[in-house]
């Protein structure tokens, strides 16, 4: 219902939607009723009273919450009278009662609603005498959230969204009345990839974070908005600095995209770019050390090594995590690199570091998805990698889809978490260990009822690289025959589209690994990747550039990848750096510097531009904003072009949705044995999480999931177990899954221990006497 | 005054069973039950309890008919009895529970039958454990004879009623927290809208609530008529109605009659009048959320509406008589500090207001009170309840946080004296 | 799994009952103070499996009624009254009284697991004030003396099953109405005594 009406707020006329929120409403023509349990991303309960105003009603003037209440036509409203003032001073008074003076070692102070609520419209003086209430402070509830009690005013924001939203109510009111008091179960702490966004939405200091608790006032900080750079949702950050050091990220309310929350990962994943193992320096390695050099005689080293291979073959193995302009200049670089005159397919010479990649769904007979689609479709059907884990905002948005009424078909083996809010789930009964579809999905009556003739949202993606396309393309092809469908190509990492819109015929590890000819003299390129640690075939790569004649890292660690390069150029990093990324919905979003340069530091874009100089080659940027403008020009011409001009604009805060032709040009795999699932976690051993030592701790677990017919077979019976393979041998905790195939084992790759499987091999399990925690770094 | 018996005539004549099925269908009870079945109508049904104008006997006094009337649409519908009777001084559902679980049992088999509902509970406060097992033992009797469960009384109706129990919470009490409860969550008031229980109650589907003593009612109007039930009592009270008495006077106990005479006439004729021949200082016409009316206002009439005009209320049909000796401050601080352990603590006046009243009042009885209490007491209960007016206006989800207010307004109006004599002395210096 | 197969058996029949699986956490609740006295963590975890909610979520619902003990309780739960009625019949003087003899204050248990006083609002005897509930049966129109006498006999004879009619015959006084015909049925724990909990004790 958007029938417009018109309703009266202290006399003055104002416009609103019919069946809008009286407190929705007076905000949106500029009239601020206070509140504190009210947010507009979560349900209104009317429990604070703070937002109390008066209405005329047949039977005279009403006392009523104006979050609860919706605007009707001719509805008469009085914010400021003097029984509202009243109810307001007296609210405040009544929360203060029992709130404890903190506010001098409180992290909320300054950005505190009730601090600033208190002095709009409280009293001046409290009149209470007794003893205030008193609680244990504060007691941590998770490795990274504290709550102290005393101050909690039990507005229900985090147990609410931790119900409504994030789908995990692990945090709830106990007791009653004037006991109540906001907590956890002892064994079962705050564990949620979303705990973070309680502590945002806290309207006081009573959910804190442990990375920034005590760091900074609000004042003394720098503000700048961003673009997350975690997956390839994109959600919209705010970063804060304070003395050139990054202290903390907020979740911007992006109506497209995140609506203001963020995963946990994104929010406190940051403390690494001031790590003191970041890279500051050029380094050459001279007799297995690495000595440190300056950006000259860098190039000189490098031209001198070309010279002398004498027209070596140069690849380049990039990651997710550089920008658009910086993709733009790689490409260009890559052409001048590459030693076949003309570009053919099969000669294009950069691979993308991600071995979920694969050729996708593009060109003008797929409709691209956004994410407003999964709202307004009728069904929404994921067949990819796990959701939660690896583009967790994203889980958030299919939950809150569903909630309004949308449904949901999940293909497994990898979308467990799905499963709880699925309509319907198709795992073992259709769907073989190795992902093929064992029938087809026109014989699958409950697929076809639910989703035949409606508006569909597909999320498709490989659930693990060993999965063939052509399962993919047999879902794909039966939807687009029996529905309107619009489609989510899955590529989970950061700025994955990116490095599609803007690398010409870009190519994925497989073909690296097929490609590589150790015959011919090789220099690889790897830029901001790690594929020696984070692919499924880390072992081959590593004897790859073991093997290449020379090796060039621009990355910001020493890992297990750069630890093998020749030459290293340490980059720039995240709020480092300008520029734009896209995201899985082709919206292109800028990204802001706020942090300067730390030691000597270059952009990949700074370096790759010098060294093409002192080759002889051309490409000349002096800026990013150079770069920026010329890429521009390759979008198609319909969309708002992605200037940092037009991005800049206050209507395009949000991004720019732009369209341009993406050539993959990825092969398709073998068809393999699926004997161990390998996926990614949220949390994982990544060198930006190891060195981030706020949430560290929370990749050092090591599990693995498994039906309890596995489990059977196995002979394992407490919940712990010791997996081996060939010579690999790994204590794991256990987990029950049984949505998972028989024999077959789910297990982190991104856990310290578990890179070296093969997941196409056997493996063993046996019952340990270790009992001991399984928490290892 | 004498009792008209109704309700309690059962039991009051067949004491030793009156529990018992075999009893009560031997006093004519399901024949009623048994008629509307075979050859009535639920629109029969409910024009006769339109017409008794039989009022909500829980507290609220809504007219029965008319909520009724209101329940929406739905396949899936429920009907729910309130017997969560925990207004302080009020053990009237606790006889009709033990002692005559049938009369309740046809009640809602017709009920049910007018409704077009096929399952309902009945929420028993956990505290009431023999008047739930009397309850459960009439339920099991019923299914025995096949008054309850498929095709009752070889009818096309299905009924099927499940006893709960609660436990231990006074809010459950108010018909959207029961419905919480019974869901198997916090009893926390729903808000109005949009969660009428009407349209939408118990999991979120149409539900009637109600009050154990109006659904007994329900088969003697069938049996007779709503117009025989409005010709008992004053208009805009009709029928009978079961009160509560107890406090300073000789003969407590619970007491069916007709509306219409005076609080005075009932204490002296029914409550064998004052213990020791004192005199009555203040009394609770209608349960602890009740304001109080003083022992010169015992000549107002027992009706909803003469009650209400005195500023107060009938509501639960409790009558607690305080004598002349009464330490009125004690009782006041006895009523506030059940409103604030009751308090369910979603609502930030009442969850902080009623136990900042409750520590006051403590203060006050132990001697350190100050002078500026007394306005302090008032200014909070005005926080509250604005205006401290009966109805109440309220600034909170539901009506405890006011009823806590009722019995500090009433002290301090009528009774001030008695609080004043133990704040220090006004000190005026010469 | 910390509950035996009885208990298991027990609690699917209740979920049984009600249309949705939730509303069976009252009565689950009631099954797991009914044997061990008290909401343990265990049972918490037991009762949250059974259901489908967090643990949190059934300490929260536990947590909100003061039926549901979330510490040990001895044998009887010795419940007084002080809401009005009872307050202005000087229950005030049976409430000393019964702390004094058992040496407790709200809400203790004492070192042998025989007794735990609790102070609670209405009970529903108002008539019979004041009043007193032993594991929930109802015992009215008690002196203090008479309460202390209750709890000596329960002290020294230490009944299995509390029942409501012999304690009002041995130590009540005035009734809130005519209870009309016994009952031998009582309680054996601080639940109430129902049939369709399995905590109803005695005949029937």
């Amino acid at each position: 219902m958007t029938e417009k009406i018109t309703f009266t707020v202290d006399g003055k006329q104002l416009e609103g939607k019919q069946g809008q929120l009286l407190i929705e409403a007076c905000e949106d023509s500029g009239i601020h009723i206070p509140r504190f349990c009210w947010h507009k991303r979560l349900d209104p309960v009317g429990m604070c009273r703070m937002c109390l105003v008066e209405i005329e009603t047949p039977r005279g003037k009403a006392l009523v919450p104006s979050c609860t209440t919706q605007v009707t036509d001719e509805l008469v409203v009085e914010t400021e009278s003097d029984i509202v003032k009243k109810a307001q001073e007296g609210v405040l008074e009544f929360l203060l009662i029992n709130h404890p003076l903190d506010c001098p070692i409180c992290d909320k102070a300054g950005e505190c609603p009730l601090q600033d609520q208190t002095m709009a419209y409280g009293p001046g003086e409290s009149r209470f005498i007794e003893e205030k209430r008193h609680f244990e402070k504060p007691i941590p509830v998770s490795d990274i959230v504290l709550l102290d009690r005393e101050r909690c005013i039990l507005c229900a924001r985090c147990t609410r969204f931790s119900d409504e939203i994030s789908g995990d109510p692990l945090i709830e009111f106990i007791q009653r009345g004037n006991k109540t008091q906001v907590n956890t179960f002892p064994d079962e702490p705050f564990k949620s990839y979303f705990s973070g966004n309680t502590v945002q939405i806290c309207p006081v200091g009573a959910l804190t974070s442990t990375s920034y608790r005590f760091k900074a006032r609000p004042w003394d900080l720098k503000k700048v908005s961003s673009t997350c750079n975690c997956c390839s949702l994109g959600c919209s950050v705010e970063l804060n600095v304070s003395q050139n050091k990054m202290l903390r990220i907020l979740g911007e309310d992006n109506e497209f995209t995140n609506q203001g929350w963020l995963s946990d990962k994104g929010r406190y994943n940051f403390e690494y770019l001031h790590s003191e193992n970041r890279l500051l320096n050029i380094q050459v390695k001279e007799d297995n050390d690495f000595v440190e050099i300056n950006i000259a005689d860098a190039n000189t080293t490098l031209k001198q090594k070309i010279e002398e291979l004498q027209n070596p073959d140069v690849k380049f193995v990039i990651g997710a995590n550089s920008t658009n302009e910086e993709y733009f200049v790689i490409n260009k670089f890559a052409n001048l690199m590459n030693r076949n005159e003309f570009l053919s397919k099969d000669k294009s010479n950069v691979y993308f570091a991600d071995d979920h990649l694969f050729e996708g769904y593009f060109g003008d007979e797929y409709e691209n998805a956004t994410f407003e689609d999964l709202d307004k479709s009728d069904v929404i059907v994921v067949w990819a990698e796990d959701i939660k884990d690896n583009i967790p905002v994203l889980f958030l948005r299919i939950k809150k889809a569903v909630k309004n009424g949308v449904k949901l078909v999940v293909l497994g083996h990898t979308n467990t978490s799905l499963e709880g809010l699925a309509d319907l789930y198709l795992g073992t009964e259709i769907i073989s260990t190795n992902f093929e579809l064992e029938t087809s999905l026109s014989n699958v009556k409950e697929f076809q009822d639910i989703v035949e003739d409606k508006k569909v949202t597909a999320i498709v993606g490989k659930s693990t690289p060993l999965q063939q396309k052509k399962s993919l393309d047999a879902l794909v092809s039966q939807l687009q025959k029996i529905s309107s469908t619009k489609i989510f190509n899955c590529f989970s990492k950061a700025n994955t589209f990116g490095a599609l819109q803007h690398i010409d015929q870009l190519k994925g590890l497989n073909e690296f690994y097929n490609e590589y000819d150790s015959s011919k003299k090789n220099i690889i390129f790897t830029i901001g990747s790690n594929p020696v640690n984070e692919s499924f075939f880390g072992p081959k790569v590593k004897n790859i550039l073991q093997d290449a004649d020379f090796v060039v890292s621009l990355d910001i660690f020493i890992n297990e990848t750069t630890e093998l390069a020749d030459l290293i150029l340490p980059t720039t990093s995240f709020g480092e750096k300008e520029g734009t990324i896209t995201n899985m919905e082709m919206r292109v979003m800028k990204q802001n510097k706020i942090l300067p340069d730390p030691g000597s530091t270059l952009s990949e874009w700074e370096y790759l531009t010098s060294i093409a100089k002192s080759l002889g080659k051309d490409i000349e940027f002096g800026s990013v904003y150079e770069i920026n403008k010329a890429l521009v020009n390759e979008y198609q011409s319909d969309d708002i072009a992605p200037s940092f001009d037009n991005l800049n604009k206050p209507s395009n805060l949000f991004g720019v949705i732009n369209r341009k032709d993406i050539d993959l040009n990825v092969r398709e795999v073998d068809k393999n044995k699926v004997s161990i699932l390998m996926v990614r976690r949220l949390y994982g051993d990544s060198s930006t999480q190891t060195n981030s030592p706020s949430i560290s701790m929370l990749s050092t677990e090591r599990f693995i999931e498994l039906n309890s017919k596995t489990l059977e077979k196995y002979g394992i019976k407490s919940n712990v177990a010791n997996l081996t393979q060939g010579p690999l041998s790994i204590f794991v905790n256990i987990r029950l899954n049984n949505l998972l195939p028989n024999d077959l084992v789910l297990a982190p790759i991104n856990r310290r221990g578990f890179e070296n499987l093969d997941p196409t091999k056997d493996f063993n399990l046996k019952e340990t006497n270790n009992l001991k925690e399984l928490s290892v770094n | 005054m004498k009792e008209t018996l109704l309700l309690t005539k059962h039991m009051r004549e067949n004491p030793e069973e009156s529990h018992l099925l075999k009893s009560y269908e031997k006093n004519g009870g399901y024949k009623g039950a048994k008629k509307v079945l075979k050859s009535g109508s639920p629109e029969l049904v409910l024009e006769e309890i339109k017409s008794s104008n039989i009022r909500g006997r829980g507290g609220a006094g809504f007219p029965t008919g008319v909520k009724w009337g209101f329940l929406a649409e739905d396949e899936e519908r429920y009907l729910v009895i309130n017997a969560d009777e925990s207004e302080p001084g009020t053990f009237k559902d606790r006889i009709l529970l033990e002692r005559d679980p049938h009369q309740l049992i046809e009640g809602m088999i017709i009920t049910c039958f007018a409704a077009n509902i096929s399952k309902a509970f009945i929420y028993i406060r956990g505290e009431y454990a023999k008047p739930a097992r009397r309850v459960q033992n009439a339920v099991e009797q019923a299914y025995e004879k096949g008054y309850l469960g498929k095709n009752i009384f070889g009818s096309s109706m299905d009924l099927d009623i499940v006893v709960h129990l609660g436990a231990g919470a006074y809010i459950c009490g108010e018909e959207t927290a029961l419905l919480n409860s019974l869901e198997g969550r916090r009893g926390e008031p729903r808000l109005k809208p949009p969660f009428f229980p009407a349209v939408k109650g118990l999991y979120n589907k149409p539900t009637l609530v109600n009050n154990v003593e109006t659904i007994s009612s329900v088969p003697w109007i069938m049996n007779n008529s709503g117009k025989d039930y409005a010709s008992l009592g004053v208009e805009g009270s009709t029928g009978t109605r079961i009160f509560s008495l107890s406090g300073h006077i000789n003969n407590p106990g619970n007491y069916e009659i007709e509306m219409g005479s005076s609080f005075g006439e009932f204490v002296e004729s029914l409550g064998k009048g004052v213990r020791n021949n004192k005199s009555i200082k203040a009394y609770i016409p209608g349960g602890a959320s009740a304001p109080w009316l003083r022992g010169d206002q015992l000549e107002v009439k027992m009706t909803i509406d003469d009650v209400a005009n005195e500023g107060s209320m009938l509501g639960s049909g409790a009558v607690v008589m305080m004598d002349e000796d009464t330490n009125l401050l004690l009782a006041a601080k006895s009523l506030v500090s059940f409103f604030a352990h009751e308090s369910c603590g979603q609502c930030t006046p009442c969850r902080e207001g009623t136990t900042w009243l409750e520590n006051i009042l403590e203060r006050i009885a132990s001697g350190r009170g100050r002078l500026s209490d007394i306005d302090l007491l008032l200014d909070v209960c005005d926080n509250i309840s604005p205006g401290l007016t009966w109805p109440p206006k309220m600034t909170t989800i539901c009506p405890l946080g006011p009823s806590a207010t009722a019995s500090i307004v009433s002290l301090m109006k009528d009774f001030r004296s008695e609080v004043e004599i133990l704040l220090p002395k006004k000190v005026v210096l010469r | 799994m910390s509950w035996e197969v009885e208990r298991l058996d027990k609690a699917k029949e209740l979920i049984e009952m009600y249309p949705q699986k939730r509303s069976a956490l009252g009565p689950l609740l009631y099954l797991a103070q009914d044997k061990d006295g008290y909401i343990s963590n265990d049972s918490i975890v037991e009762i949250s499996s059974l259901i489908g909610i967090t643990e949190v979520q059934v300490q929260s619902v536990a947590s909100f009624y003061s039926m549901y003990k979330q510490e040990p309780t001895g044998q009887y739960l010795l419940s007084v009254c002080k809401s009005i009625s009872c307050e202005i019949s000087k229950s005030s003087d049976v409430i000393n009284k019964v702390k004094e003899f058992t040496n407790l204050s709200n809400n203790e248990t004492d070192d042998e697991g025989l007794f735990t006083y609790e102070s609670v609002e209405c009970i529903g005897a108002c008539g019979g004030a004041p009043a007193i509930q032993v594991n929930y049966e109802t015992v009215e129109g008690l002196t203090p003396e008479k309460a202390v006498d209750l709890c000596k006999w329960l002290k020294d004879v230490k009944p299995e099953i509390v029942v409501a009619d012999e304690l009002q015959q041995k130590f009540g006084g005035t009734k809130s109405f005519d209870w009309a015909v016994e009952d031998n049925t009582g309680s054996s724990s601080p639940v109430p005594s129902f049939q369709s909990y399995d905590t109803s004790k005695g005949s029937k």
